[in-house]
């Protein structure tokens, strides 16, 4: 048994740092010969330069809003601001509130066709579209990450300890990971972010611990073979600390199935974190989320449909870019698949 | 192990898991802030009524004799009353669950229906434009926000089409005098899978896309495998082959995945139930964080635990209707 599990171990990542360095050239390589993987990442790199942008306040704003009628406004009153600044019921000719994409007309505001001011048109509020997208990536983007980084962090140690010491403190941490496994990750974060906090500090702190359990589970299966090999046995009678071998040995050389499952996690949570803002917990208004716009978005699906269609596109396509990373790592660092 | 003794110990297993769900969730509406007894009685309620409420619902007493109370009631199970709704937490989940399971079980046959077949094609026509076309929707289809569907759906089927209805979901064992147009109870049938069908979609898109995707690797692996090689070299057909030799072969991680699953797909219907307006258990369950109905949200959540934790000991049991190999070994 743990003949097999060493020669696995071996072929994955290599005991030793030099060939370690080569196994990530390897699959650096190949994923660059992979037109899915490249494509994904293409998709991550433009979502995080449009995150970028969104966090220049005004760039944004010069290039799609139209000055005069806001100029008494700041610029950030103008993406987040929560007053409707025309009732389309008292004053309906210069309605502007729900303006259609560039170049269509609104059922419901026929004199209002899309303008190239907005170019994805205007929300319920008269706020563009595109504006609040933009500022939303930056949004998805930062929490899809600091939850994964923070699920990572705990799920890495959880899983190490649990692994590497087996017995009841193995029983103790897997139970507790499957305990929390068990309850559905909205619930439990909804019910974390009632008790702590409803901003999406909290949001990202609770999907972070959510979903621990997959980081853990997965490091600790690996542990488990390592803990095997030779090195670590070496390490062990040359009088090295335990937590030493953890951290040096053992958590480097199980850390490539890791990264996968992080890529893809980060796709996960900003699904997740979509969910919960779309239930009124995450970003509160009026700081734009995607999950937020199409809970907005809702109550006006007939009238202009489009404000529920983009941010979902926004979600979509960001999600989609980390799955083919992701996919594209795995494949990378498993040969048996990659044939 | 027979297959009782390791349905035994399975069970037994799940208890320390139950524990814990029952743990956390009284720690987390422990710690939300607010009274539930000013949200019973209002803003301003006398002293005299409010001691009295926290006498009835134990409220009085310290957290760790409220814990072993709790602890206690469950095992009698008694989830306690609904500050909120004023009945048993019992009787509002009987209410309430059925309707999420029909959703569940609906969603799950809709994605275990499309996927196997869809994976299976993809592995069989690996690298052409069918496996193409069906990992591209498999890609989107776990990219893709559940209620963003949903709110697609609704746009598109109910609002421009008028093809399915949006809200009001009936039940299929609603009595026919109480819905109109349905004589017999096989109109209330049909009239409640009409109405389900978009519901249905929204959840069960990112299952499907899931056993998609397994089912194709998992199909991959076995059509890769030595045993598979000798039957075609001895001119086996391909059909055969799949049918005979590899689909069964394929399944188990299929399964596996399929109680997994149960938990995200609990966590989607508190999403899909939002988008369509079904008062099941996951719109409970938010209500009840809301209203800070503390026995209402520790009840909802243990039944989620309960139905996840009994989700997955099935599957692990019907591996061996799958796989006679599979023996009831504790392997760890």
């Amino acid at each position: 048994m743990a003949e097999t599990s060493t020669r696995t171990e071996a072929d994955d990542a290599g005991p030793e740092q030099p060939e370690a360095r080569v196994g990530w050239r390897y699959t650096l390589t190949q994923v660059r010969r992979d037109p899915t993987a490249l494509a994904g990442l293409v998709l991550i790199a433009f979502m995080t330069v449009v995150a970028l942008i969104g966090f220049v306040d005004g760039v944004v704003f010069d290039f799609l809003s139209e000055y005069a009628v806001f100029a008494d406004m700041g610029v950030r009153q103008y993406w987040l601001a929560e007053t409707v600044w025309v009732n389309p019921a008292t004053d309906p000719a210069n309605a502007r509130i729900l303006r259609p994409p560039v170049g269509l007309t609104n059922p419901y505001y026929p004199n209002e066709p899309g303008t190239m001011a907005h170019p994805l048109g205007t929300d319920h509020r008269g706020r563009d579209i595109l504006a609040r997208l933009f500022y939303g990536t930056r949004i998805a983007i930062t929490v899809g990450i600091v939850s994964t980084g923070i699920a990572m962090f705990l799920g890495t140690f959880v899983g190490a300890v649990a692994g590497y010491y087996g017995g009841w403190i193995d029983d103790a941490l897997m139970r507790g990971s499957e305990t929390l496994y068990a309850i559905p990750f909205l619930v439990l974060v909804i019910a974390f972010m009632t008790a702590f906090g409803r901003n999406l500090t909290y949001a990202m702190i609770g999907v972070g611990i959510a979903t621990i359990p997959t980081f853990a589970r997965l490091i600790r299966s690996r542990v488990l073979s390592v803990r095997e090999e030779d090195y670590v046995e070496a390490a062990r009678a040359a009088g090295v600390r335990d937590r030493n071998i953890i951290m040096r040995h053992v958590i480097p050389n199980s850390f490539a199935p890791v990264l996968v499952q992080a890529t893809l996690q980060v796709g996960v949570n900003i699904l997740i974190i979509a969910g919960l803002s779309f239930l009124g917990y995450g970003a509160q208004p009026p700081t734009p989320s995607w999950g937020q716009m199409l809970n907005n978005s809702r109550d006006y699906m007939l009238p202009n449909p489009w404000f529920s269609i983009w941010p979902g596109i926004a979600i979509l396509i960001t999600v989609v870019g980390f799955n083919l990373v992701g996919d594209g790592l795995r494949d990378a660092l498993d040969p048996r698949i990659n044939n | 192990m027979g297959r009782l003794r390791y349905t035994i110990s399975r069970l037994l297993q799940a208890i320390p898991v139950i524990l814990g769900v029952i743990t956390i969730t009284f720690l987390l509406t422990d710690a939300i802030p607010g009274d539930p007894v000013s949200i019973m009685l209002g803003p301003s309620p006398s002293a005299q009524q409010a001691a009295a409420i926290r006498a009835k619902f134990g409220l009085d007493q310290p957290l760790h004799i409220r814990y072993l109370n709790y602890l206690v009631d469950v095992i009698q199970l008694d989830l306690g009353t609904s500050l909120y709704y004023q009945v048993p937490v019992t009787e509002k989940i009987a209410e309430r669950l059925p309707i999420t399971l029909y959703l569940l079980l609906s969603s799950f046959t809709f994605a275990l229906l499309t996927a196997v077949p869809l994976g299976i094609i993809s592995a069989k026509r690996r690298n052409t434009a069918t496996d193409h076309v069906s990992r591209v929707v498999a890609l989107f289809g776990v990219s893709t926000p559940s209620f963003w569907i949903g709110l697609m759906l609704i746009i598109v089927f109910s609002y421009w089409l008028g093809y399915f209805p949006a809200t009001n979901l009936i039940l299929p064992w609603t009595s026919p005098s109480q819905i109109d147009g349905a004589s017999t109870q096989v109109d209330v049938i049909v009239k409640s899978i009409h109405h389900l069908i978009l519901p249905t979609i929204t959840l069960g898109t990112l299952q499907m896309a899931a056993f998609t995707r397994i089912e194709r690797s998992s199909m991959l692996e076995v059509l890769g495998e030595e045993y598979v090689k000798l039957a075609r070299a001895y001119g086996v057909s391909e059909r055969t082959i799949l049918r005979k030799h590899a689909f069964r072969n394929a399944q188990l991680p299929l399964i596996t995945l399929v109680g997994l699953q149960l938990t995200s797909a609990l966590g989607g219907a508190v999403l899909t139930e939002t988008v369509f307006s079904i008062n099941g258990m996951g719109r409970l369950i938010i209500t009840a964080i809301q209203n800070q109905d503390f026995q209402l949200v520790m009840g909802t959540t243990l039944v989620f635990g309960l139905v996840f934790v009994i989700g997955v000991i099935v599957t692990d049991l019907s591996y061996a209707y799958v796989d006679p190999r599979v023996s009831f070994e504790d392997s760890e």
